[in-house]
């Protein structure tokens, strides 16, 4: 089975392909004009979805059946009057369960989350997030106040919001409960609030239950209680405790990889060098996973740029090019460069 | 009869089309009627800030705005404020 990575740029959208993970052969730009925040193949039925904004022309959704060769624009997507808030931007897509066919959701600025029912054609607005009884208290990132991570685990549902913290639904998202205690906001008067933490990516591990792990602007943590609790382990051998990226083994809990950028100041790759760290101990230390990786770098790799699959690691840097590991010998091969800045990497299978 | 004249990207979401001929008593109700609309509009219904509109080759801002008369073969033409990056 071949792979297709969707690659999101501040000018388009790629689409890498790959019989063996070695050889890459490059399609693109789709949707020119547009600055594709992420995008994705939906697993469940092989459309390709992609949060798509413009200067010029807002924040949309695209869908293609065909792999990009011909796009449908969502219909309605915005923000009610009475919020009077309007949609910024278009942020994350997350297809829906197994047994939601049609369903997926999608994260937005000012800190929104919708719901689809009809692949992306209509969006109604999560208004237990829009109207939390915190939102006063959120503050929004450099990247805008997003909502990133959407995470759905057996009938949980995670979402994280720069810079609001985590929050946990246990009613398919009709009431959210903040879960941010232990984890730093150093940035606030308040060290560890209720909320207004700065959550770069949150992922849940597919196979461990109640384990999710977070990078953040103040540290990486990892929870073995759907939340309620973090440790934080960036002291544990990482070179900082700044970065976005995230990415897990399916196969292993206990492994995770990130890619550390010299400190909140200082947003390029810790060291002057361009460093992926893997823990296999579930955070209790972590070793430089770079093969291939060029020794002399200062880029960054943006939350959306980090991807994984069963068989590899994906990501692509802010200055255009797309880097692809494999599990079996961790070396790292250059699958693109020169393409216009990085914003997010997928990875789905190539049929 | 009026010309709507729109950028390469909303023809391209507009399946390729990139002038509409049609009747419009004013400005706003033309570019309403374009299958674009939703880009050119937020969902306050306001006129997106870095979007220009220009009729017979005069800014719209500075001109009667959306709700102005148009005239017959009028032409309108959408351009995108100079920003970007």
């Amino acid at each position: 089975m071949g792979v297709l990575i969707p690659v999101g740029t501040r000018k388009g959208l790629f689409l890498l392909r790959s019989g063996d993970r070695e050889r890459w052969e490059l399609d693109g730009p789709l949707l020119p004009g547009w600055s594709v925040y992420h995008a994705i193949v939906d697993p469940r039925d092989g459309v390709l979805y992609a949060c798509t904004n413009s200067f010029f022309y807002g924040a949309t959704v695209h869908r293609s059946n065909d792999l990009g060769e011909t796009w449908e624009r969502a219909e309605e997507l915005g923000l009610p009057e009475e919020s009077g808030l309007a949609l910024a931007a278009t942020w994350h897509l997350e297809p829906g369960r197994a047994r939601e066919p049609d369903t997926l959701w999608l994260g937005g600025d000012p800190a929104v989350l919708f719901r689809s029912d009809d692949g992306s054609a209509t969006w109604e607005v999560n208004r237990g997030l829009l109207e939390h009884p915190t939102r006063e208290r959120w503050q929004p990132g450099a990247g805008g106040l997003c909502c990133h991570s959407i995470q759905l685990v057996d009938g949980r549902m995670y979402a994280a919001i720069s810079a609001a913290g985590s929050f946990r639904s246990e009613d398919d998202g009709a009431t959210w409960t903040p879960i941010n205690a232990g984890v730093a906001a150093d940035f606030l008067p308040e060290k560890y609030p209720e909320v207004g933490q700065c959550v770069h990516k949150l992922l849940s591990h597919p196979a461990r239950e109640g384990r999710l792990w977070q990078q953040n602007h103040c540290g990486v943590y990892r929870s073995d209680d759907h939340g309620d609790t973090w440790e934080r382990l960036d002291g544990n051998g990482l070179p900082s405790d700044f970065g976005f990226g995230l990415a897990l083994d399916p196969a292993d809990p206990d492994v995770a990889y990130v890619i550390p950028e010299q400190s909140a100041e200082h947003r390029y790759t810790a060291d002057g060098r361009l460093g992926v760290y893997r823990t296999g101990d579930a955070g209790a230390s972590w070793e430089l996973a770079a093969d291939g990786l060029p020794e002399r770098a200062w880029v960054a790799v943006l939350r959306e740029g980090f991807a994984f699959d069963e068989d590899g690691l994906y990501f692509g840097t802010q200055s255009g090019s797309v880097w692809a590991s494999r599990r079996d010998d961790g070396a790292w091969t250059e699958a693109a460069r020169d393409l216009p800045p990085v914003l997010s990497v997928e990875v789905a299978e190539w049929p | 009869m009026a010309v709507v004249v729109v950028p390469t990207v909303l023809a391209a979401e507009a399946g390729g089309q990139k002038r509409f001929e049609l009747e419009a008593e004013t400005l706003g109700e033309a570019l309403r009627a374009l299958p674009i609309a939703d880009l050119l509009f937020d969902e306050r219904g306001e006129l997106r800030r870095l979007l220009n509109v220009y009729v017979d080759g005069t800014d719209a801002r500075g001109s009667g705005g959306l709700d102005g008369p148009l005239r017959p073969r009028a032409e309108v033409r959408v351009v995108g404020a100079i920003a970007g990056g």
